[in-house]
């Protein structure tokens, strides 16, 4: 019982977001009169950021003032579903409510919501490889594409699924299509390990807990300028691939795959809270008619390339879409996501680089980085928590370092009870001591030469480094020898990226530089929790 | 959810007539809540409502608004799942509620005691879906050729065998890789589908209604898959017909709708239909009665802290538990007449008694 009402609760974090990022919570958006008699302020997916010209004119034409907050998709939902959404905001926009709904006290907290677009999640592929695999303009089902990748014939990114409603949806569908038998998932369905699913999943090569960090990679590794493997495909909304297309950023097109036996797709419906004002209420009703007008349905098409929500508004598509059932249990859905992160998704290898310089010293250091690596390890039950602990078949190294890099521990965890070995992981974390000088650059290096070794012995994996510093280098190599060591690489380690963990008086100036370097992005734990950060960082590995 | 104003700027006949209608019963709410004062100038009087998705249509409708405008009224509606209406929905912020159904407005009442209900007109059940769609059927014998009626007998035994689309032999039109299974809302949440709810079990208990514990039992294997197999569903009947409407044969084969949603839409001046949509009826059928209840000023929300259940044993609901079903003593009649069984009724005891556990 309990259980699935953490599953539930767990599901609903997913949810909320949609399409969005997985923490990327940038600064907001305020638009319309600042001394309007209303404000509605909207939790929302930072992709809903797009519309930020419509939503001008809406606010100019209602008298509204919209402010949008964007936030994490774990976040928000965990924010509707405790009620801490409606003490500071009025309404909610994400891709889709579909997650909420399969939890009735988060389902009472909702208002009326209005769909305002739409856009499936389909598999875009550069032209030359959709040409290559023979699927240029004729119809492809999932079982076909799920065959190519086995034989590797293609490579995609995706988003993390508990991060993105877009990776949800695409795990959703695929597992729908290809275990599915023409109705929503069953829980024995949602357990399933078959041959298709693992091929299917082997092929992903780029993962990210945010769409927007996707598209750059995406395009970054096509053009040259990351030193990672080019990746074939992407698996997103099929707006955000019009849009790369339009942006002419990418040196080929590329091609849009809409699976012939079924896709799932993303609704926005903007939500009103319960608890809003009858201001709020009236605000929001205001706003949707104006957004479901004919022009501004055309506006939002042409700006977002996603498809209007009302009829009539556009020509129809072309064809036959067929929408999968999407299941509507929360223990389908949890089993679902269980079985994608221990059993299914390539494997992960994560290499944490972990300052235990004598500046660690104090519970807010060592003491939030024991946390921060207990938490991952199982102790945090949160909505976040759950799936974002370390996973089944998953290798962990830690490598501590002060004046010099200490021996690594690696720890690979079980796939069917990953209890004993996530419990190694904190017993180690709680063991580091701080002391020493700060050899951030050495210890890097380090790190690189054990990724090295364990891409030798098993190269199948996702391979990452994530490098947390409180302090600027004070012991051994410097930036430069960095830079000389990241642009000789070996071959195997030029797609390994280095995630920094910005922290107490950490150079942020050094740790974009190395992350750019390298294919990775900074995280800010200055303003956040450690372990909210370290948590973050789990959408990327 | 719904189309404040997109689309649907005519319908012209049924949004007039059901302006008229409303009129008098709105104004008579409003009337009577501000003392009968003269209406002459009118002073505008917003009066805030929450009513069945598949209304506001024509609630947005512009000659609908001018109509009550000229009388001084402003109609201020949110859309919202009957169901959600009858549970969920906080009611002390509106002056009025519209379900879809005597049944949701029974519930209601059971909380919100009103002097009088309206029922100022009623629709029966439909199906909207495309002319491939019927030509399958009608080989399939769940559709008389030439015929707009669907046998709700045939189709139950296609949809509890779990065919596929693509299972139906000489299919080329529509081979889709998924249950063949008309798209509802959620019954929990909308009316439409408590009233499929209501024939598909009363059809599964050899045309009868759905009555004890037993019945439920021996009905909940055929009638359950139904809702379970379509996986998330719509919470209002707008909703679905919008995707009908924009999503096509492949979203939404089949949609469980109100005749009127589709009728409005063919009648209006720019209609939206598929050019293959087509209308069929289910047999048995039932007509949902749309029931305006006035609310008390402040109305206490307590339906707001209540979850949505059907098989919660509070308070009886005041319809009757079998057939046929007596009308209760404030309103004229009752709940839900079934047009080929009209001894048959879907009454909100059967529905409450199902064990329908994700509610």
């Amino acid at each position: 019982m309990r259980r699935i009402a953490t599953a539930a609760v767990a599901v609903l974090a997913l949810v909320a977001g949609c399409g969005g990022d997985g923490g990327d919570t940038g600064p907001g958006l305020g638009v319309g009169p600042e001394n309007a008699d209303v404000t509605l302020r909207v939790l929302a997916g930072s992709e809903l950021l797009d519309l930020e010209p419509v939503l001008a004119d809406a606010a100019a034409a209602t008298g509204v003032r919209i402010e949008l907050d964007p936030v994490g998709t774990l976040d928000g939902a965990e924010a509707v579903a405790s009620g801490a959404a409606e003490t500071d905001h009025d309404a909610i926009w994400f891709s889709s409510n579909r997650y909420l709904a399969l939890q009735p006290e988060a389902q009472a907290r909702l208002g009326t919501a209005v769909d305002i677009m739409s856009s499936p999640v389909v598999l875009g592929l550069r032209r030359s490889v959709a040409e290559r695999v023979g699927w240029s303009g004729r119809p492809v089902t999932w079982a076909e594409i799920a065959a190519a990748a086995g034989a590797r014939q293609f490579t995609y990114g995706m988003t993390d699924p508990s991060a993105s409603n877009s990776g949800f949806s695409a795990v959703v569908a695929v597992a729908t299509a290809l275990v599915g038998s023409g109705s929503a998932l069953t829980l024995e369905q949602a357990e399933s390990t078959a041959p298709a699913l693992r091929d299917f999943f082997g092929a992903q090569t780029l993962s990210a807990g945010s769409s927007g960090f996707l598209q750059d990679a995406f395009v970054r590794r096509v053009t040259g300028a990351d030193p990672g493997e080019p990746v074939d495909g992407l698996i997103n909304y099929e707006s955000v691939l019009l849009g790369m297309n339009a942006a002419g950023t990418l040196p080929e097109p590329l091609e849009l795959i809409r699976p012939a036996d079924g896709i799932v797709t993303a609704e926005y419906p903007f939500t009103v809270l319960a608890a809003a004002s009858p201001e709020a209420r009236d605000a929001h009703r205001r706003l949707v008619e104006h957004l479901r007008t004919p022009d501004v349905q055309r506006a939002i098409a042409e700006l977002t390339h996603r498809q209007p929500a009302v009829p009539g508004v556009l020509p129809a598509p072309a064809g036959v879409a067929v929408e999968l059932p999407f299941p509507s249990q929360a223990d389908v859905v949890d089993a679902l996501l269980t079985s994608y992160f221990d059993k299914l998704r390539r494997p992960s290898r994560t290499i944490y680089v972990l300052d235990t310089s004598g500046s660690m010293e104090g519970d807010e250091r060592i003491g939030a980085l024991r946390r921060a690596l207990a938490g991952l390890a199982g102790a945090d039950a949160s909505l976040t928590g759950q799936f974002r602990r370390f996973r089944g078949r998953e290798q962990v190294t830690l490598l501590p370092f002060s004046d010099s890099p200490s021996s690594p521990q690696t720890f690979t965890v079980a796939a069917d009870d990953t209890g004993p070995d996530r419990q190694a992981i904190a017993d180690a974390g709680a063991a580091l001591q701080p002391r020493g000088g700060t050899a951030i650059y050495e210890s890097l290096e380090a790190a690189y030469r054990v990724a090295e070794q364990q891409i030798a012995a098993d190269p199948d994996r996702f391979t990452s480094i994530v490098l947390m510093t409180d302090g600027e280098n004070t012991a051994g190599s410097g930036l430069q020898d960095f830079q000389v060591f990241a642009a000789t690489r070996a071959p195997a380690l030029r797609g390994v990226p280095v995630f920094c963990v910005v922290f107490g008086e950490s150079d942020a100036g050094e740790m974009e530089e190395v992350a750019e370097l390298t294919g990775g992005r900074t995280f800010d734990a200055r303003t956040a929790p450690l372990a909210e950060v370290f948590k973050e960082i789990r959408g990327y590995v | 959810m719904t189309a404040p104003a997109g689309r649907r700027s005519g319908r012209r006949v049924l949004s007039w007539l059901l302006a008229l209608v409303l009129l008098g019963v709105i104004g008579f709410v409003v009337l009577r809540d501000v003392g009968g004062r003269d209406p002459d100038p009118p002073a505008v009087t917003v009066v805030t409502g929450v009513i069945g998705s598949e209304k506001l249509a024509f609630f947005a409708d512009e000659r609908v608004r001018a109509v009550f405008a000229a009388h001084g009224l402003e109609i201020r509606a949110d859309p919202a799942g009957s169901r959600q209406i009858a549970t969920t929905v906080p009611l002390d912020r509106y002056d009025f509620a519209f379900p879809s159904s005597s049944p949701a407005a029974d519930k209601l009442l059971a909380q919100h005691p009103a002097a009088r209900t309206y029922a100022p007109f009623s629709s029966p059940m439909a199906v909207a879906t495309f002319t491939p769609i019927v030509d399958l059927l009608t080989q399939a014998g769940v559709v008389a050729p030439g015929s707009t009626t669907l046998d709700v007998r045939r189709y139950l035994e296609l949809a509890t065998s779990g065919t596929r689309w693509d299972q139906l032999p000489g299919n080329t039109a529509f081979p889709a890789r998924k249950d063949v299974l008309l798209s509802t809302t959620a019954p929990c949440q909308s009316n439409s589908a408590a009233m499929y709810l209501g024939i598909a079990s009363y059809v599964a208990n050899a045309d009868g209604v759905v009555a004890d514990q037993a019945a439920v039992a021996q009905v909940t294997p055929s009638v359950q898959p139904l809702f379970r197999d379509q996986g998330y569903l719509p919470s209002t009947t707008e909703v679905l017909f919008e995707d009908y409407l924009s999503g096509g044969m492949g979203r939404v084969p089949m949609a469980l709708v109100y005749e009127a949603q589709y009728l409005a839409e063919a009648l209006s001046p720019d209609p939206l239909l598929p050019a293959d949509g087509q209308l069929l009826y289910p047999s048995p059928t039932i007509f949902s009665r749309h029931t305006l209840v006035p609310l008390p000023p402040g109305a206490t929300g307590s339906a707001s802290c209540s979850r949505p259940t059907l098989s919660s044993p509070r308070s009886p609901p005041s319809t009757a538990s079998g057939p046929p079903t007596p009308a209760p003593s404030r309103r004229r009649s009752g709940t839900a007449a079934c047009r080929n069984q009209p001894r048959s009724s879907t009454s909100w005891n059967r529905r409450r008694s199902t064990p329908w556990r994700e509610c």
